[in-house]
């Protein structure tokens, strides 16, 4: 019980009603233990999105249990549903989102500033941090001064600069090439999977799927499987 | 940096230059004081009223019977004229060769007289003779009548040479009068206040615009006070007052009631046009100065209070407002 | 986060800079154009800020503004002086009369006719000679805009010769000699105003049975003005008010009656209207350009008043920078048009009132913008 980081259960989403009713999920059961990187993968429309943002505690599910670490967003308020999420959940996104007008340093700090750490103790967080991820030398570049890979190191960086238990990924690779890519999934994977931290990736990109410790398979609001991810690759090889 | 703080600083700037526009720009006018204050009235309620200073018989315009040229004047300004003093003479020319005439006149009547008193002895001595004789042949009747009526004749021109004389003494005596009337006196005792004719020049008679000379008794002084008709009914007999010289309102006296002018006059204006249309008709009150001792002339303009009761029995709405003053004071 | 709000704010400089002149203009053209409509408006009543000595102006009631001349008779000064609680009371004329320049061309003049004795109401500050001058015969005083412009003597050559003391003018007909130059406040004709005495002023005027304009009244010391104005009205049949009430009243006429306080009302509107347009639009705009990072600040846990605070902070910035240039401007363009024609009455009032037009602007952006925030869903920030 101890290491099972998010446990869901018959977890169903519609979005909207009547004719134009979309059943995004339809009775989804995923289990992510700590120290383990999940990814998930499967078409568009399938339902990954939707799945990580009802687990990352930004959108409601209609029916079923979802707890994160034996917590369940159900019963919070918007208040400590936000506070829960700064303190216990990293985010990278697919285009980093990071702020354009912040320099990498601060970018990073945002997540200790929400959490109302003091600024100034919160940038040298933010610098050792970068430091970390390799791009020490670039904390008062913009975004935009930085390449793709660099962006996401400090998107990363961004994600676990609160020491979250639990980090979610959307896409970090699509925007990268083949090279950075690999690099980036590296880092994640040293970075989180090495100090027991829970992480769910989606993605499309099966050149990263080796990185992955399982790998669920989605598919019109159902898992259709969930396998190790070599025997994932295989299968994929064969299909 | 500089890019980093220019607009803010540039903000505080103009904020603060708007301020100091905002506080020069606030400074108030101070009141132009006034020249002179002016006088407060001396009592709670009064009526306020122009004065002009006049001597206490009024202001006598003295004219001249008879028009003519001054020959001779008597007196100079200020001085202090007795009645019956002379004030000025016209020419007497035309009237001492009157006289001169008159007088020659008379004389030949008193010659006549004579004549005619001589002429009367030689006809009664002449009939006297006619009587005493008794002859009625000697003297014919016709001649004694004849010598009678010469008698008559001679006694007749004697009274005619009589009131001759009587005659030339009146109009001698007409002269004379004339002679004193171009003589112009004072008719009261007092002071003159203005002399308006100088030797040469004309004198004309009747009601003239400029009086010849002013004269009036300023022991003491009084002051005509004009009241708008409309306080006319505020001001009770024997009101004290109070009156200011104009231009120093530190030179003030009390007044003395003398009496009303009974009859309300229009209000003379100063615009002076003669055909002014006035609507406005004031009451006089005749007040008398009781201190002699002030730099006040006559002729000269000064503010009255008389006092006088409240205009109107304190109205409900001013009452009103009063009251809801004291009340908002008592509440503070 | 504030810093965060503040860098998000000016590290888009275009729309930053946008913003604030949004808000400059609004703020420069409400302030600016109040301020001179504000100016019009006092010099409507110039000649009552001048005129600080007396506390009660007594006229005929049909009056309707300071220009609006109706004389009385000259005994009403008695009667309105034995009124209770009136210290002092004296005569005043004003009416337009003829000058004639000396170059032939005439120019109709503001006279005031003070009274004779104590000269009340008098210039609030003579730059040349004496007020006491006026006592010599045929004596007036110039006010300074007019000498050098209106009664001006043109020289042959087109130069313009001010008027000095010692220079003689005709005024309807009668002969007026200059004894002093005085610093007026404009009014609204912007008429040159001469000073004389009131006996002078009835002779310069026109042939009338009525003559003095208004009687200036003093109170006594702790007499409550308006009982005394009541009371002045009921006993006398005339018109009193305060100064206070006669600004008033003038104001009240010119707003009535002219098309001003609409066409600067108007402008006034336009302005407020051109903040919200521009400001308000492109503040909006910047929210919605950067709804994506607040929507990720969101999923990393800032709370809603967190994110309102910082919108708040974004138009608080903008909207006091954009104001105090915008009020700076409008004073240095008052500045500059001081020494002109153009009224600019700049009063605390006004600059508290645009503070509060331009927050109006920026509240409404910020409303605006934060609904939209609040209406955030964060899972927005996993749709690319």
């Amino acid at each position: 019980m101890n290491n099972i980081a998010v446990r869901c259960k018959g977890v169903t989403k519609t979005y909207g009603s009547g004719e134009t009713k979309v059943r995004a999920l339809r009775g989804i059961d995923l289990e992510v233990k700590t120290g383990e990187m999940m990814m998930l993968v499967g078409p568009s429309g399938s339902g990954k999105t939707t799945l990580i943002s009802i687990v990352a505690g930004v959108l409601e599910r209609d029916e079923g249990e979802c707890m994160v670490f034996g917590h369940d967003f159900k019963h919070m308020s918007h208040r400590e549903k936000a506070r829960f999420r700064g303190q216990n959940i990293g985010f990278v996104f697919q285009l980093f989102n990071l702020i354009p007008t912040l320099s990498a340093a601060e970018n990073v700090a945002a997540p200790l500033l929400i959490n109302g750490v003091k600024r100034r103790n919160a940038l040298e967080r933010a610098r050792e941090i970068l430091n970390l991820v390799g791009i020490g030398d670039r904390t008062h570049s913009l975004p935009s001064e930085l390449s793709g890979g660099q962006q996401q190191r400090v998107a990363i960086a961004r994600a676990m600069v609160h020491n979250p238990k639990f980090i979610v990924c959307d896409e970090p690779t699509s925007a990268l090439d083949h090279e950075t890519g690999h690099k980036v999934l590296e880092l994640l994977h040293e970075v989180v999977v090495g100090v027991d931290r829970a992480l769910v990736v989606v993605t499309h990109d099966s050149r990263i799927f080796e990185f992955a410790n399982r790998i669920a398979k989605m598919d019109d609001g159902h898992i259709i499987s969930v396998s190790d991810s070599r025997d994932f690759r295989l299968n994929e090889k064969l299909n | 940096m500089i890019r980093k703080y220019l607009l803010p600083v540039l903000a505080v700037l103009g904020l603060g230059f708007a301020v100091l526009t905002v506080i020069s720009g606030s400074k108030t006018i101070p009141p132009a004081l006034p020249f002179v204050d002016p006088a407060a009235p001396p009592f709670k309620s009064s009526v306020a009223g122009t004065g002009i200073v006049e001597a206490n018989t009024e202001n006598i315009a003295i004219g001249t019977l008879v028009p003519g040229v001054v020959s001779g004047i008597y007196i100079s300004v200020g001085s202090k004229v007795k009645t019956g003093d002379p004030l000025f003479k016209l020419d007497d020319r035309d009237l001492m060769a009157q006289l001169t005439i008159r007088r020659a006149a008379l004389h030949v009547s008193n010659t006549t007289v004579k004549v005619a008193k001589a002429s009367l002895s030689d006809v009664k001595n002449q009939l006297a003779l006619a009587e005493s004789i008794t002859d009625k042949r000697a003297i014919s009747v016709e001649e004694l009548d004849r010598r009678r009526y010469a008698v008559q004749i001679a006694k007749a021109k004697l009274a005619q040479a009589k009131a001759d004389v009587v005659s030339a003494m009146a109009q001698i005596r007409e002269t004379e009068t004339n002679l004193d009337r171009i003589v112009v006196r004072a008719p009261v005792d007092g002071k003159v206040l203005q002399l308006k004719i100088h030797p040469g020049e004309f004198a004309p008679a009747g009601i003239i615009q400029t009086p010849l000379i002013l004269l009036g008794n300023v022991e003491p002084l009084n002051v005509r006070v004009d009241v708008d008709e409309n306080d006319a009914w505020r001001v009770r007999t024997g009101a004290p007052a109070v009156a200011f010289l104009r231009g120093n309102k530190e030179i003030k006296t009390d007044l003395k009631f003398v009496r009303f002018e009974p009859y309300i006059v229009p209000k003379k204006s100063l615009t002076g046009d003669s055909i002014e249309r006035v609507d406005t008709r004031v009451l006089q009150v005749i007040y008398s100065i009781a201190q002699t001792d002030l730099p006040i002339f006559a002729g000269q303009q000064m503010d009255v209070y008389i006092e006088a009761p409240d205009q109107l029995q304190k109205s409900s709405a001013i009452s009103q407002i009063e009251q809801a003053k004291q009340t908002g004071q008592s509440h503070e | 986060m504030n810093f965060i709000a503040l860098k998000m704010l000016i590290g888009d400089r275009a729309k930053y800079l946008g913003i604030i002149m949004g808000l400059m203009f609004a703020s420069l053209l409400i302030t600016q154009q109040s301020a001179i409509f504000l100016g019009l408006m006092t010099r409507t009543f110039g000649f009552l800020t001048d005129t600080t000595l007396p506390d009660i102006w007594v006229m005929d009631p049909k009056v309707q503004y300071i220009d609006d001349l109706k004389p009385l008779k000259e005994t009403e000064v008695l009667r309105v002086r034995s009124v209770e609680g009136v210290a002092w009371a004296v005569p005043m004329y004003k009416g337009l009369l003829k000058a004639r320049l000396p170059n032939g061309t005439f120019q109709t003049c503001n006279v005031v006719g003070l009274d004779d004795e104590t000269l009340i109401g008098g210039p609030p500050q003579m730059l040349q000679g004496q007020l006491s001058d006026l006592r010599r015969s045929d004596a007036i005083i110039v006010d300074s805009f007019s000498v050098k412009d209106r009664l001006a003597r043109v020289m042959p050559d087109g130069r313009r010769e001010p008027l000095k003391i010692g220079d003689t003018m005709e005024l309807n007909d009668h002969r007026a000699v200059v004894v002093g130059v005085c610093k007026v406040t404009r009014t609204f004709q912007s008429q040159p105003v001469i000073y004389t005495t009131y006996s002078r002023a009835t002779i310069f005027a026109p042939r009338e049975r009525k003559l003095m304009t208004f009687v200036l009244v003093k109170a006594k010391p702790g007499q409550d003005t308006h009982i005394l104005c009541h009371r002045i009205r009921q006993v006398t049949g005339l018109a009193a008010y305060t100064r206070d009430e006669f600004k008033k009243l003038t104001v009240r006429y010119f707003m009535k009656y002219t098309g001003i306080p609409i066409n600067f009302g108007v402008t006034v509107v336009l302005g407020f209207i051109v903040g919200v347009a521009i400001a308000g639009q492109t503040f909006y705009n910047f929210t919605l350009d950067n709804i994506r990072y607040f929507g990720t600040l969101k999923a990393m846990g800032a709370s809603d008043v967190t994110l309102l605070r910082m919108i708040l902070l974004q138009a608080a910035m903008v909207g006091s920078i954009g104001y105090g240039l915008g009020v700076g401007a409008a004073s240095v363009f008052g500045t500059l048009s001081g020494s002109t024609e153009l009224s600019f009455r700049f009063p605390w009032q006004l600059l508290s009132a645009s503070a509060t037009a331009v927050t109006l602007i920026c509240a409404a952006s910020a409303v605006l913008s934060m609904w939209k925030v609040i209406r955030l869903e964060p899972a927005i920030v996993f749709k690319s």
